[in-house]
Order: C-alpha cells, then sequence, then structure tokens
C-alpha cells in the first residue's frame, strides 16, 4: 500500500476549511485519491501540487466572495486616487480601512460560525487577503492599460505610486490573519451560546 | 416544473445513480471527470453534493474508513425520489428544447 502523505500543512488547512461532519470524509476522500491515483501516476512533486491546488479550490470556494468584495474595494480605491486626484488622503484612508477590516472581521466571524472552529477564522482571513490581493493587482493592471496619460500618472505618483498600488494588497495578509481570528473568536463565541440556549 | 438542474449537478446526480452502493466522494469526483472529459475539483465536487443534500435530493450515510485513508470514514450518498425526480425533469427540458430538431444540426454554423 501506497503510504506517501501530501503536506501536513495542507491536510491541517483542509480540515480547518471544512465543517465539522466533513472533515474526516473530504479529507479522507483526497487522501484516498492522493495515494491510490495520483502519486503512482504524477510522482511526488507533482502530487503534493495537485493537493496544494484541491486546497486551494476549497479556500476559494469558501472566500470567494469576500476575497471579491475586498478586490473591489481596492480597485475602486485606486480608481478614484487616479481619476480624481486629492492632496487629503484621510477619508479616503479611512473609508478603506474600515471597509477591509470589517470585512475580514465578516469574513472570520462566518468561517468559524460554518466551521465551528476558532483558526478557520484566521485562515478566512488570510485567503480573503491573497485572492483578494490578486483580484486588486488585475484591477489595477486594468485600470492602468484604460488610463495611463499624463495626467493619470501624475495622481499616481501623487497617491503614493505603482509599488503602493501593487505590494500594499499583499501586505495585509498579517492585518487580515489577526482580524479574521478576531471574527473567528466571535463566530466562535456565538455559536457556542447559540447552541448551548438550543 | 420545478427549478431545473444546472449540467454539473446533473453529473453529480448522475454518477450517484450509476455507482449504486459505491457512490462515495472520491468514487463521484473519478465517475464526474471521466464524464465531463476534464480535472474537476474536489471542491466543486464536495460544494455540489452538500448543495445537493440541502435542497433534499440526496441523503448520506457515513461508511467505514479503509487503510489507505488512514483510517477516515467515507460518505456514501444515495439519490432520493426528489433527486430522481429532478433529473427526470432536467432530462424531459432538454428533450422539450429539442423538439422538431434533428441532431447533429446541419448546415447553419
Amino acid at each position: 500500500m501506497n503510504t506517501a502523505t501530501p503536506p501536513r500543512w495542507a491536510d491541517a488547512v483542509l480540515r480547518v476549511l471544512l465543517a465539522p461532519e466533513d472533515r474526516q470524509t473530504v479529507s479522507g476522500d483526497l487522501l484516498e485519491e492522493y495515494r491510490e491515483s495520483i502519486h503512482p501516476a504524477r510522482g511526488r512533486r507533482r502530487a503534493d501540487l495537485w493537493y496544494l491546488i484541491q486546497v486551494a479550490g476549497f479556500a476559494w470556494r469558501a472566500n470567494r466572495t469576500w476575497a471579491g468584495l475586498l478586490g473591489g474595494a481596492f480597485v475602486a480605491r485606486t480608481a478614484v486616487d487616479w481619476l480624481l486626484p486629492t492632496a487629503d488622503f484621510h477619508a479616503r484612508s479611512t473609508v478603506s480601512t474600515t471597509v477591509s477590516a470589517g470585512i475580514f472581521v465578516w469574513a472570520g466571524l462566518l468561517a468559524a460560525w460554518r466551521t465551528r472552529s476558532l483558526r478557520a477564522g484566521a485562515v478566512a482571513g488570510i485567503a480573503t487577503a491573497l485572492i483578494g490581493a490578486v483580484i486588486s493587482m488585475v484591477g489595477a493592471a486594468l485600470l492602468l492599460a484604460i488610463w495611463h496619460d499624463a495626467p493619470t500618472f501624475a495622481a499616481i505618483d501623487g497617491s503614493g505610486g505603482l509599488g503602493e498600488v501593487f505590494t500594499l494588497p499583499v501586505m495585509l495578509v498579517v492585518p487580515g490573519a489577526l482580524l479574521g481570528a478576531l471574527g473567528g473568536l466571535l463566530g466562535g463565541t456565538g455559536r457556542r451560546l447559540a447552541s448551548h440556549r438550543h | 416544473m420545478a427549478e431545473v438542474l444546472g449540467t454539473f449537478e446533473q453529473a453529480v446526480l448522475l454518477a450517484v445513480l450509476r455507482l449504486r452502493s459505491g457512490a462515495y466522494g472520491r468514487a463521484i469526483l473519478n465517475d464526474v471527470s471521466a464524464r465531463l472529459d476534464r480535472d474537476v475539483a474536489a471542491g466543486a465536487v464536495h460544494a455540489t453534493l452538500v448543495r445537493l443534500e440541502q435542497k433534499g435530493l440526496l441523503s448520506s450515510e457515513i461508511g467505514p474508513g479503509t487503510e489507505v485513508r488512514a483510517g477516515r470514514p467515507r460518505r456514501y450518498y444515495r439519490l432520493d425520489p426528489s433527486g430522481v425526480r429532478a433529473l427526470n425533469d432536467a432530462h424531459a427540458a432538454v428533450n422539450t428544447l429539442w423538439r422538431g430538431f434533428k441532431w447533429p444540426l446541419k448546415g447553419h454554423a
């Protein structure tokens, strides 16, 4: 019997993403497929990659709504900064920060509620940040493809430059994890209280 | 007529029907991949199974695990009568759409 094992951390992430009633059965299905079909046919490295893609698929399905909102918020903020230049970014930054923090907390809360796992909140925050970053970068690239005249570049320079547009979303992984964990704490506690009532 | 099933939902339900007592996650994943002739994500099949079970078209029960699964149990699915009705409705809807045409279509491409 093939006893090859997929990356432990990926298996742990998968279990965190799943509801308790699916944790053993779904991870067992993936392990069985990995050992009996994928690993013998593709070898260790490509089998591990297959496993990671499967886990990423579960993360995408669980967090795409929040990631889409986060990415959309970033793209909207970028468009406003480029097309309606200003010298005072305080109000815009306050709105962006509040919206992003709210998305992370909400994503974490719902993930913990669904999976009954506090760790799910942090994982939801990280996944939301990573997927949102990709959406944001693609959106910014599209904006740049449409608007690339001199006034737009002046507005880009005045709002932090292109570097900030493409790196800031990725830097949200850590605050995303923390705020997602906070949401997870709220969701996990709420779920526990709700189940005690019933 | 009730809400018509999507193609992927039909593929999953037909896999459950085809596999009979062996309809568990991995077997369904492989059957759907083979029938659709493409790689299918386990997450997509899982999400569809959960949705179909919530709609009352499927039901499931836990079966024993095996050594290759590190003892993790299998969840076996079976079609409920409403699932059979939904598949019949989906087939009838396609037949209705195609009525009056001869397949394969010719000459209008």
